[in-house]
């Protein structure tokens, strides 16, 4: 038995939405606006062990997402833990935050340095994201230039080459042209075959989720609804979706 | 808290400052004469104010385009900051809701490019001070401690705006018109000491620290000493007090922001 890489426990998190007001309405509006309170995520606790591949599936505003998001520190919970035991983190999702005005180069720096790599070890492997993302001269232009698919492409690369213990993927199996997404397939499964990288994906693909998985989540508003073996639970969660 | 501040602020700072870099250089990239701009945006303006209030109004201070000029470089930098914060987090979408970032360093971050435009700003003073044959000794020196209290001021002020703009949407316009109001009465291109009669002058400079960091700033650089030193002290304490208080504030609400965007 191989050790824990994530361990979650009794994760809560709800939006509050509090939306942000302007001074009239607080001022003038004294009929109080009713608070919004979404529950994403009701009390969600499962492990990942270290290496393995965990599909995450569930219906459209099942807390998936957000799941990913507070895994990445991105939210932080209303309640519950959740222990990395030490392990680098990263969320791979459609078009990272680039910044526009400046150059897919210098975009590559800032990215790998707010996941957390220092800048030797960023320039160390500049080139291979450069020769990966296929971006070829645009890669000195700003980042507003490019196209959707140009900004996926690049996100996927500066993830997948800047290697984190743990990755997170959110839907991005489908990035790019058919010709890329055949290589991004590949290195992501090349990434996640890593013995020592423990992946989590979300994905509505069946058939990519069987082929990846170890074993997969399947989240029901907010809540674990089963956790097991990929293919049965994948059954079940098809039965259900019919 | 202190201890994640420290830890957060050495982890960040590459970025913080590398992230700066990129800014000055996309802005440089996008206009035909670049960074003469942060030379010649504030000596316009040094010029406009030195026109009016020199000329038309018959200012007496000693140098006084000197004296506007030190005034204005260092409103523009708070001036920028706080005006930027508001929009920090919207601005900054991007970034927030993919990665887990201390949202205090996007204010650094803020802070490190005026702070270079502001520098670039001041060797223009040391030019105009050569100019003026301004005698000059190791008083000018005086000018640090100061600067400390104005980044301090500013950090503050900075991480506060930031948190209530992400939920007031039209805090914009109010702190337009308060920034402008404090802009008079920070004495850019007067002597408050001279200009505002005897009890209200000492209000002024107690209620508004860019007032006491201009005033002291331009006796220091001039004149090589600092008038005040029990209210540029107090300021400074009272700036350091205000940090830790508005961080404790930002770490505490930081997550919740990504919500509301």
């Amino acid at each position: 038995m191989r050790e824990n890489a994530i361990e979650v426990r009794d994760l809560k998190l709800s939006y509050v939405s509090r939306q942000s007001y302007s001074i009239k309405q607080t001022l003038f509006q004294f009929k109080k606006s009713e608070r919004n309170v979404v529950e994403a995520l009701k009390g969600v606790s499962f492990d990942a062990v270290r290496g393995e591949v965990l599909g995450v599936v569930g219906r459209n505003g099942s807390g998936k997402s957000t799941l990913l998001r507070t895994l990445a520190g991105v939210f932080s919970p209303d309640s519950g833990t959740i222990d990395l035991k030490g392990n680098s983190i990263s969320l791979l999702s459609l078009g990272t935050g680039f910044q526009p005005e400046i150059t897919g180069r210098e975009n590559i720096l800032l990215n790998g340095m707010v996941l957390g790599f220092s800048e030797k070890e960023i320039l160390e492997k500049q080139e291979e994201i450069i020769a990966f993302s296929e971006l070829g001269k645009f890669i000195d232009m700003p980042v507003r230039t490019y196209s959707s698919g140009m900004n996926s492409k690049l996100a996927f690369s500066i993830t997948a080459i800047l290697e984190t213990d743990i990755i997170l993927v959110d839907e991005v199996l489908s990035v790019g042209d058919t010709k890329f997404r055949k290589k991004s397939y590949n290195k992501m499964r090349q990434l996640i075959d890593d013995e020592d990288r423990t992946a989590l994906i979300v994905s509505h693909q069946e058939n990519t989720l069987r082929d990846l998985c170890d074993r997969v989540l399947w989240l029901h508003d907010g809540e674990v609804r089963m956790l097991g073996e990929a293919n049965e639970v994948l059954d079940r969660y098809m039965e259900f979706m019919k | 808290m202190f201890q994640r501040f420290v830890r957060d602020f050495k982890k960040y700072w590459p970025y913080a400052l590398r992230s700066a870099k990129s800014t000055l250089k996309a802005e440089v990239a996008g206009s035909y004469l670049n960074w003469l701009w942060w030379i010649l945006n504030p000596i316009s303006f040094m010029l406009i104010y030195t026109v009016i209030f020199g000329v038309i109004f018959k200012a007496s201070e000693q140098y006084f385009p000197i004296y506007v000029f030190i005034g204005l470089t260092m409103w523009d930098f708070f001036n920028h900051v706080v005006t930027h914060s508001v929009k920090m987090i919207k601005s900054n979408k991007n970034i927030v809701t993919k990665v887990y970032i201390p949202k205090f360093i996007l204010i650094v971050s803020d802070m490190i490019v005026n702070a270079i435009k502001m520098f670039i700003s001041f060797g223009v003073v040391a030019v105009m001070m050569i100019v003026f044959r301004v005698p000059v000794g190791w008083g000018i020196f005086y000018i640090l401690p100061v600067l400390a209290g104005l980044f301090m001021t500013t950090f503050a002020a900075g991480n506060l705006i930031m948190h209530f703009g992400v939920y007031i949407q039209d805090l914009s316009n109010i702190v337009n018109i308060v920034l402008r109001l404090v802009f008079y009465f920070t004495g850019i291109f007067y002597d408050i000491e001279k200009r505002i009669p005897v009890p209200y002058k000492y209000w002024v400079l107690r209620i508004n620290p860019l007032a006491a960091y201009i005033t002291e700033a331009r006796y220091a650089l001039l004149y090589g000493r600092i008038t005040h030193w029990g209210l540029l002290i107090a300021w400074v304490v009272l700036s350091l007090i205000l940090d830790v208080v508005t961080v404790r504030v930002v770490y505490k609400n930081e997550n919740g922001y990504v919500k509301v965007i």
